[in-house]
């Protein structure tokens, strides 16, 4: 389970990596089950061969806010080091058991000496053992082509090359037993409108 | 009969206490076994509700029994270490920590599964079965977040549970079974009071088998026993089952078959119906208690009631008794009280006093003579039994010497003042007659009392023989003077008996009845009171049979003839005799004519007696006149002869059949037997003198007849009575009577006859008085009639050789 997991997560970011050339914008619009828009959903594109090259982004920060994650949705590139200050009064102890990057920050206060670098792509779901209630994931792409769907499900992605590409769709509340969404995408040089429909029990976290 | 059944039987009050007592019981059991009922009723009432209340309990504890493992569960796949061995990845290392921690809340087998509820590592020896049973649960866990159940695992009951594991999210589940343990039962049994039983089969061939119970072995394998299905046991309302002779009632709970359809585990939940209908000792005990005081109470209260009726009804049968007994004088008991009791005490009161009245008044009937203010017959005799008996006592305390004496009067002629004077003079004779009895006595104590009629009785209660002779001829002088009554003057004499005890008789009754004789033998006699004399008495026995035997002396010819001459004064010579009757008994000998002659007299036989004499006479009236004698023989007739209207024609017929004059017989009347009834003895006397029988008044002197009365009469001849012809030897007045009756009889042409002559003295002074005829034993006793030609031919033959001598020389 955990292993296939990992493997969407890694096509999607393959997805990412696509020559960019007579760049063209590919605008996915993505709804639930029910035909509502989703945000927050991640949209990566994948050439169909082959991959694009990505780098680490610079310290990205998961802060501790009033017992909860902030952000609670990550983005990050393969290699990026996050930071996680505490900005409560309570001690937090954030954990991962997640393959994508499994870690431990036993019950700290303040910021951290180290951060965390996430050096595998896929998605790590994040907890505080002692705030069950606290949740936030890291994606970790490994491909620049990904957006972010607005409140409106629009998630465009721009400056993608024609080619052959596989678009996948991830969004928060996609059960993980849920078979990743992967779409065969032709890009052209014109841009391209996707509309992406995700599972039907959208709803499981 | 037995003494109990006879005491229920008199007594009223036993009756009251013992129906108070059974109605009391019968109350008591009545409402003992409706309370019973009701209870029992209620108890089966309540049962299925209490199965029902139970029922929910039990799931109320299964719901909270796995509330809690599945709380214990969350927690346990909310630990950090649990989750962070689950997240190693490493199946040895899962499966230590899911058995670890498991153990640490109670599961005995665990195990993990994906999110998609596949089995991923599981402590238990079986995974299929184990994967199968967490299969089971994913459906309630998918919707519920978690899941729980009773599941059958390896033959036992389980509770089983699955919680999410989160890391934060769900990552997959955690599956646990926990035993079904004794704690449910214990926590049922101490919550409810009701036994709960938990029953498994793997499949619906097998039998129940006993997983759990609070009932003893043998009882929940009873239990087992019943055909349970588990789809029927969760909506029975309630079964009852006997189990080990007890009647348990069992409601079932199905609590799920696990992941097969035909395994089952069924939760029994059960009580015992006997206990629940059973009245509570603290009850039972309560009303025992209740009953007995009852029955005490009650018992006391019907035997104070019982009393409270039958001790007056005792008093008043008490004084019923007195009553009875004759005591008039107690007044009753309870007449102030105002119910039923008081009513009849008050009843019983006015009877006490008219019966004491009345008593009174009878007692004076029945003791008191209305006319003469005397006491009665009845009063006198019971006077005589006190006077006897007193004196009995007197005697036996102070020797002999007491006596007790009564004298019997009874009045001379009174029939005849009655029916000349009429019966108002009569009741004035009778008056004045007490008057001077009353007068004569002058000794407290004596009593006089009017017995009958003209008979009269005097009790001296300390007097002899002689003290009473010398009281009855003081009575005799009163009665000399004549009463005086408002116009006439009337002669009153009686005939007075004496009889004294102990010398005459032994009892009251005795000494009336010998005073009665006495009585009798004076007015006979005419001489006088008489004492009574055992001669004037057959013996009893003799008495009893006297009767018949005279009837039989007539039939048997037991009868004799006997003549006494009479001769004439003048010349001697044999005139007559008188013809008497003599009695050869057959084994007595012969019988004194006293002895049977007042007796016949009384009974009437005198008729008969003196036909047989006059028969006899006439008979050999016949025979002497054939032998040359013409003689007069004189029969006696008495007062009942005279009073029989065909005397004369039995007579006649007697004279035909023997063909013999009437002149031949003289017949002897004494006074008295006139004075009795002169009328008809006048009348008989009338038609005998017309017949030409020749009629003389024996014993001339002792009645009070004048010769003026007597002349009145057909008669021919006097018989001077033999008391004035013995005595008038030694006694001048004698000798005058006899004399002047002589003379006056010899006036009034009437022959006279002198009896008693014992002596040739009293002969010559007869003859020289110029008396008719003589008749005594100086001449002739009364002898046997065939003797009597013999004695008359000697006495013939004597006369002529001593013509002239003295008598007594003859002799």
């Amino acid at each position: 389970m955990l292993s296939r997991r990992a493997s969407f997560i890694a096509s999607l970011v393959l997805a990412a990596a696509a020559p960019a050339c007579g760049a063209a914008a590919v605008r996915a619009v993505v709804t639930d089950a029910s035909g509502h828009a989703l945000a927050d959903a991640i949209v990566t594109l994948q050439p169909s061969a082959g991959r694009l090259p990505v780098r680490p982004m610079a310290e990205v920060q998961i802060a501790q806010h009033d017992l909860r994650f902030d952000p609670v949705l990550t983005v990050v590139t393969v290699g990026t080091p996050v930071l996680f200050p505490n900005r409560d009064t309570v001690r937090h102890h954030v954990y991962s058991f997640s393959s994508t990057k499994t870690f431990q920050l036993k019950l700290y206060a303040g910021v951290p000496h180290k951060p965390v670098v996430f050096d595998k792509p896929g998605i790590a779901v994040l907890g505080c053992n002692i705030h069950d209630q606290m949740v936030a994931w890291v994606v970790v792409v490994d491909t620049p082509l990904w957006a972010r769907s607005d409140a409106g499900g629009l998630a465009q992605v721009d400056g993608v090359a024609p080619g052959s590409y596989q678009m996948r769709v991830w969004h928060a509340t996609l059960a993980e037993s849920t078979p990743p969404v992967v779409l065969p995408l032709l890009v052209a040089g014109a841009d391209v409108e996707q509309p992406v429909r995700l599972g039907r029990d959208g709803s499981a976290k | 009969m037995s003494l109990h059944s006879r005491l229920w039987r008199r007594s009223i009050g036993a009756r009251i206490t013992v129906l108070f007592l059974g109605l009391l019981l019968a109350v008591q059991l009545a409402s003992f076994a409706a309370l019973h009922a009701s209870l029992s009723v209620h108890a089966q009432r309540t049962l299925p509700t209490r199965l029902l209340e139970g029922e929910r309990l039990l799931r109320n504890l299964l719901d909270r029994r796995a509330q809690t493992v599945t709380d214990g569960a969350r927690l346990l796949a909310a630990d950090y270490g649990f989750r962070e061995a689950i997240g190693s990845d490493d199946a040895q290392t899962i499966v230590s920590v899911l058995g670890n921690h498991g153990a640490r809340i109670g599961a005995t087998e665990a195990a993990l599964l994906s999110t998609d509820f596949r089995l991923r590592a599981t402590t238990s020896a079986q995974p299929h079965e184990i994967a199968a049973l967490a299969a089971h649960l994913a459906a309630q866990a998918a919707s519920a977040g978690h899941a729980s159940a009773i599941t059958l695992l390896e033959g036992h009951p389980y509770q089983a549970v699955l919680v999410p594991l989160k890391a934060p999210l769900l990552v997959g589940w955690v599956w646990m079974a926990f035993p079904l343990d004794g704690q449910l039962v214990a926590d049922m049994s101490s919550l409810s009071g009701l036994d709960l039983t938990v029953l498994s089969r793997a499949s619906a061939h097998e039998p129940w088998a006993v997983d759990l119970s609070s009932l003893d072995a043998r009882r929940a394998g009873e239990l087992a026993n019943q055909p349970w299905t588990p789809d029927g046991a969760a909506d029975a309302g309630m079964t009852t089952v006997a189990a080990q002779g007890e009647e348990l009632g069992v409601r079932g709970l199905d609590l799920g078959s696990g992941r097969r359809a035909d395994a089952g585990v069924v939760a029994l939940v059960s009580l015992s119906v006997d206990d629940a209908v059973r009245l509570p000792a603290d009850l039972q005990i309560a009303l025992i208690v209740i009953n007995i005081v009852g029955v005490l109470v009650f018992a006391l209260g019907s035997v104070a009631t019982a009393r409270r009726v039958t001790t007056p009804l005792r008093g008043l049968a008490d004084a019923a008794e007195r009553l009875g007994a004759g005591d008039y004088a107690t007044p009753m008991d309870g007449q102030q009280r105002r119910d039923e009791i008081g009513e009849l005490s008050q009843s019983f009161e006015r009877m006490r006093h008219s019966v004491a009245e009345n008593q009174a008044q009878i007692l004076r009937l029945a003791y008191w003579d209305s006319l003469t203010g005397l006491p009665n017959r009845a009063r006198f005799r019971e006077a005589v039994d006190d006077a006897v008996r007193a004196a009995s006592v007197h005697a036996a305390v102070q020797g002999p010497g007491a006596s007790v004496a009564v004298l019997l009067l009874d009045l001379n002629r009174f029939k005849h003042v009655n029916d000349v004077l009429g019966y108002r003079v009569g009741d004035l004779v009778l008056v004045g007659v007490a008057e001077r009895l009353g007068a004569t006595l002058a000794r407290d104590g004596d009593l006089v009392a009017r017995l009958s009629g003209d008979e009269f009785a005097i009790l001296l209660r300390r007097a002899d023989a002689e003290q009473a002779l010398a009281v009855a001829r003081r009575i005799e002088r009163s009665f000399d003077a004549p009463l005086a009554l408002a116009e006439h003057r009337v002669d009153i004499g009686a005939g007075i008996g004496i009889a004294c005890w102990p010398q005459h008789a032994d009892d009251g009754d005795a000494l009336l009845v010998r005073a009665e004789m006495a009585m009798y033998a004076a007015k006979r006699l005419s001489d006088g009171p008489q004492c009574y004399d055992p001669a004037l008495d057959a013996t009893s026995a003799q008495t009893l049979t006297l009767m018949s035997e005279l009837r039989q002396a007539v039939e048997h010819n037991e009868l004799r003839l006997y003549l006494q001459p009479k001769l004439a004064l003048e010349d001697r010579s044999v005139v007559g005799a008188e013809a008497l009757v003599r009695w050869q008994h057959p084994v007595r000998g012969l019988v004194p004519p006293l002895q049977f002659i007042p007796f016949a007299e009384q009974t009437g036989f005198i008729r008969t007696l003196t036909l047989w004499v006059f028969e006899e006479a006439a008979r050999h009236w016949q025979a002497l006149a054939d032998d040359g004698q013409d003689l007069r023989l004189s029969v006696n007739l008495s007062t009942r002869d005279l009073m029989d209207p065909d005397l004369a024609l039995k007579f006649d017929a007697l004279l035909i059949k023997h063909l013999v004059p009437a002149s031949a017989f003289c017949l002897e009347i004494t006074e008295s037997a006139i004075m009795d009834d002169p009328q008809r003895a006048l009348a008989t006397l009338d038609a005998l003198h017309e017949m030409g029988f020749k009629l003389s008044i024996d014993d001339f002197g002792t009645g009070y007849s004048s010769l003026a009365y007597l002349k009145r009469l057909p008669v021919d001849e006097l018989k001077i009575d033999q008391s004035f012809v013995r005595g008038m030897q030694g006694d001048r007045d004698d000798a005058t009577i006899v004399r002047s009756t002589i003379d006056l009889a010899h006036n009034l042409g009437i022959l006279v006859v002198a009896e008693g002559v014992e002596n040739a003295e009293v002969w010559t002074m007869l003859r020289d008085l110029r008396c008719d005829q003589a008749q005594g034993f100086h001449m002739g006793r009364p002898m046997p009639v065939h003797e009597f030609a013999a004695w008359s031919t000697s006495w013939g033959m004597r006369r002529q050789a001593v013509e002239g001598d003295a008598v007594h020389v003859l002799h």
